[in-house]
């Protein structure tokens, strides 16, 4: 459903971030990337999502990534930021949530339905009428997800969904993860969330696909993620503080 | 600087209001034209920024006392000046509406007080000269930014002070007559804007150095065809800063009033920094007013206003004089700029 | 806490006290923006001499903050900006008209000080009311009522989006201030050496944070309009709120209660 065709990029001449990076993911797969920091993970997404222009093509749905179809590309991949400020832009959590759903035409009624459901699946219907600027950080990225859902997108995009939030709403951004049915992708350095909830990694490094493969045989392959500036996860690096 | 609703009359308020939204309409009629949607964020945030710009103190070297940026100047060197005003708008009416900072009679006078000049007048008759004007294209550019902000600062916040009184005056609040009543708000102003200007002037530096492309008017290929325009402009400017500043300076003895607001540096100058600040609703604690209070009320016995002492005649009429040349300067070429904008939009309507 | 920290605290209690439920929060936000530009209005027409009148305004005031529960040393501290200004222009007044209108003992009162207490009453009455639209009402609905009263979509989204902004900036400018004074013991304020770059890094930041913030509105359908839940319309209740509060206004300017009151017990 997602299929990046040699894709190349890059933000000044002569210094590319991608040369000729292809890969292809199927609906229902949860699909981890992964690189050191620079290595290119957010510029796949900000690609995919016609955000930069690129060589090479992109295709979601057998739809080319194009000035004339990003209203329909971005109404199937929703985008959760990593900085949940950037994505609540709204005054409260309900407005947030039905913005999206109101521009691709909905009704307020339906739009203000649509957030109900979307609040309760993701038991935080307390947050409804709450300040996007009072609530704490792990609530935040909760409210961020849903403003994502309620788009209901068939893919889900992830940008660091467990930075700077604590064991237990980390575990809790985890469990919604892999409890939500869309196809994934997620980039991050949390590599035991990675486990958590993907099937399969893709790890960028100079500027192509390093390496493409099941999770848990990527994820503890010591030697090719020390190359990349990973680590093991903290599960499989066994008692080494 | 903000105004009270109890220092206008409804009637000067209202007109305050039909000025300001009429040049909130031009604005928004250019927005529109502009039809830059991508705006609106970055307006949001740098209006947003301003606000929080408030919140920090910048040490004014040799005095206790602190300053802080000047937002019509920022917003319109960053975003133009069209957006810059709609975004000086948002900040009061932010302050407005949700802090009740400045009043909502007040809102039109104090739009007017603080964001029109600093975004029209500061950007069309100082910012854009210097930045692109022939006459001081060899300067470099950082140095041009610094001339135009702190011009730009010390011109609009001091017709924003001058406006202020116009408003009080006509609003017939006072008993205190025009002349010593500019001559009061308009010295006190003059040291506070020339810092603010500075610091305005060191973050739009900061910036230019590492982002360039977000200054507005900062490529380094000065001059369209306005160079004798931008002379003119920038004599008027001169003349308003000479005429109003320094003539303060230059009348000799400090006596009186003077003597109260600048001679007496060591212990007046603070106290008299946060008299501004008081005055004008940018930071406050009970003991400063308690100072101000007691300043004000301790040099007035001295001091006769009823018959114009010479000192303070030459500064008021210092004042006054290039504040009207300016203000003549000013009026024309804005009637001239819209008229010309106008007729090349094929309309004139607004909102 | 420093001043940014202290801003961020002030904005808090502002949204926890718009937050409210009393009555008056129940109004629409355009009915209570228009009584209280209306009683503004009125209030600041009176004679520069009639105390009596003015005070009588306090009427509405008074009212709304029992309504309300809002408390009124929250008002009190908002004053703290104003009455320096109020203060400074006002005290020319006693200076210069000295003519005694009533003399209390031995102590002439001039028309000056008349003319001062009248505006110092006119000025904290108008803040009071500013202070309870800003505390009754949430900014959803502002926006919404100034939708309704024809101000652009564009300000409105700027006023909105700002709004949200606004915490978020003032803590990362709480947050460097600590920052920078960690470092810098013993200075009150920003040293000169460092005017640029604090504000200006702090700049830069915000304008990458404008293009996260434009992505995630694009990626979300936006189009040009915003949406308001908030309901800008006037119901029933809304206009008798807006009704009563004009006639209880216009009755207050035009009859010198006090005195018929005085009139009644002489």
């Amino acid at each position: 459903m997602i299929e990046f065709r040699n894709v190349s990029f890059a933000y000044e001449k002569n210094r590319p971030v991608l040369s000729g990076i292809s890969f292809h993911i199927d609906e229902g797969e949860n699909v981890g990337l992964i690189g050191a920091n620079g290595a290119g993970k957010s510029t796949v997404m900000k690609l995919l999502l016609g955000f930069l222009q690129g060589e090479g093509e992109i295709l979601v749905h057998d739809i080319p990534v194009c000035k004339d179809t990003l209203a329909e590309i971005r109404k199937i991949c929703g985008f959760v930021l990593q900085n949940s400020d950037d994505q609540m832009f709204m005054p409260t959590v309900l407005e947030d949530l039905m913005f999206g759903p109101v521009n691709y035409g909905m009704t307020k009624q339906q739009a203000e339905r649509k957030a109900d459901e979307v609040l309760a699946g993701l038991d935080i219907a307390y947050l409804k009428n709450r300040y996007n600027h009072r609530i704490s950080g792990g609530e935040k990225r909760m409210a961020a997800v849903a403003s994502v859902l309620a788009m209901e997108p068939e893919v889900l995009l992830m940008d660091e969904p467990t930075a700077a939030l604590d064991p237990y709403n980390r575990r809790m951004i985890i469990n919604t993860i892999r409890k939500l049915p869309q196809t994934k992708i997620i980039t991050s350095h949390d590599l035991d969330m990675i486990l958590d909830t993907c099937t399969r990694v893709i790890l960028i490094g100079g500027g192509t696909v390093a390496a493409d493969g099941p999770a848990e045989e990527i994820l503890t392959n010591k030697k090719l993620l020390e190359a990349h500036r990973l680590e093991l996860p903290l599960r499989f690096s066994g008692s080494s503080i | 600087m903000h105004m009270a609703d109890v220092l206008l009359s409804p009637g000067v308020a209202a007109t305050m209001y039909a000025a300001s939204g009429t040049a909130a309409g031009v604005s928004i009629n250019r927005l529109r034209r502009e039809n830059e949607p991508e705006k609106l964020p970055v307006m949001a945030v740098s209006a947003a920024m301003v606000f929080a710009g408030q919140m920090i103190n910048y040490t004014i070297p040799g005095t206790g006392s602190s300053g802080h940026i000047c937002g019509g100047i920022l917003l319109s060197a960053l975003l133009g000046p069209y957006a810059g005003f709609l975004s000086m708008i948002a900040v009061l009416v932010v302050q407005c509406l949700f802090f009740a900072d400045g009043g909502l009679l007040a809102l039109g006078a104090n739009i007017w007080n603080m964001a029109f000049y600093g975004c029209f007048v500061g950007y069309f008759l100082i910012w854009r000269p210097i930045m692109k004007g022939k006459a001081l294209s060899s300067l470099p550019v950082s140095a041009r930014i610094t001339a135009a902000a702190v011009l730009g600062c010390i011109v609009s916040l001091q017709l924003g002070a001058l406006s202020v009184v116009i408003e009080t005056s006509l609003s017939g609040i006072t008993d205190l007559p025009f002349g010593p009543f500019v001559g009061v708000m308009l010295p006190i102003h003059l040291a506070i804007r020339l810092v603010e200007g500075l610091i305005t002037a060191a973050v739009l530096v900061f910036v230019y150095k590492a982002r360039p492309e977000l200054i507005k008017d900062a490529d380094e290929s000065a001059g369209n065809s306005m160079s004798l325009k931008a002379v003119l402009c920038i004599l008027a400017v001169v003349t308003l800063f000479v005429g109003g500043g320094l003539s303060l300076y230059a009348s000799g003895n400090p006596d009186g009033l003077e003597w109260a607001l600048f001679g007496n540096r060591e212990a007046g100058y603070a106290e008299n920094m946060a008299l501004d600040e008081e005055a004008f609703g940018v930071e406050s604690s009970a003991a400063e007013t308690a100072a101000q209070v007691q300043e004000t009320t301790s040099f007035l016995p001295d001091y006769a206003f009823k018959d114009n002492d010479s000192a303070l005649g030459t500064t008021v009429s210092g004042v006054v004089g290039s504040v009207v040349v300016a203000g003549c300067a000013l009026l024309l070429s804005c009637i001239f700029g819209f008229f010309r904008k106008r007729n090349a939009a094929g309309r004139a309507d607004v909102n | 806490m420093n001043r940014a920290e202290n801003a961020l605290y002030e904005l808090n209690e502002m949204d926890e006290l718009a937050n409210g439920n009393s009555p008056v929060h129940r109004f629409s936000a355009l009915a209570k923006l228009l009584v209280t530009v209306i009683y503004i209005a009125v209030t600041m027409s009176f004679d520069r001499y009639d105390l009596s009148g003015v005070l009588m305004m306090a009427v509405y005031p008074y009212v709304l903050f029992q309504l309300s529960g809002i408390p009124f040393r929250t008002c009190i501290y908002k004053m703290r900006y104003i009455i320096p200004l109020i203060a400074f222009v006002g005290i020319f007044n006693p200076l210069l008209d000295r003519t005694a209108f009533v003399t209390i003992g031995r102590v002439p009162l001039s028309y000056g000080w008349l003319s001062f207490a009248v505006l110092f009453a006119k000025g904290m009455l108008a803040i009071s009311a500013s202070f309870l639209l800003a505390a009754t009402t949430r900014i959803d609905a502002v926006c919404a009522a100034l939708r309704k009263l024809r101000m652009p979509a564009e300000i409105v989204t700027v006023i909105l989006l700002m709004y949200r902004y606004v915490s978020v900036l003032v803590e990362e400018v709480g947050v460097m201030s600590n920052a920078y004074h960690l470092r810098a013991p013993g200075q009150k304020g920003i040293h000169y050496s460092a005017w640029g770059s604090f504000l200006g890094q702090l700049l830069l930041r915000s304008m990458d944070r404008a293009q996260e913030l434009y992505a995630s509105m694009l990626l979300r359908g936006y189009h040009g309009e915003f949406l308001y839940t908030a309901e800008a319309g006037m119901a029933g209740r809304d206009w008798m709120y807006l009704l009563t509060w004009t006639a209880v206004i216009a009755l207050l300017r035009s009859v010198p209660v006090i005195q018929i009151i005085g009139n009644l017990f002489m």
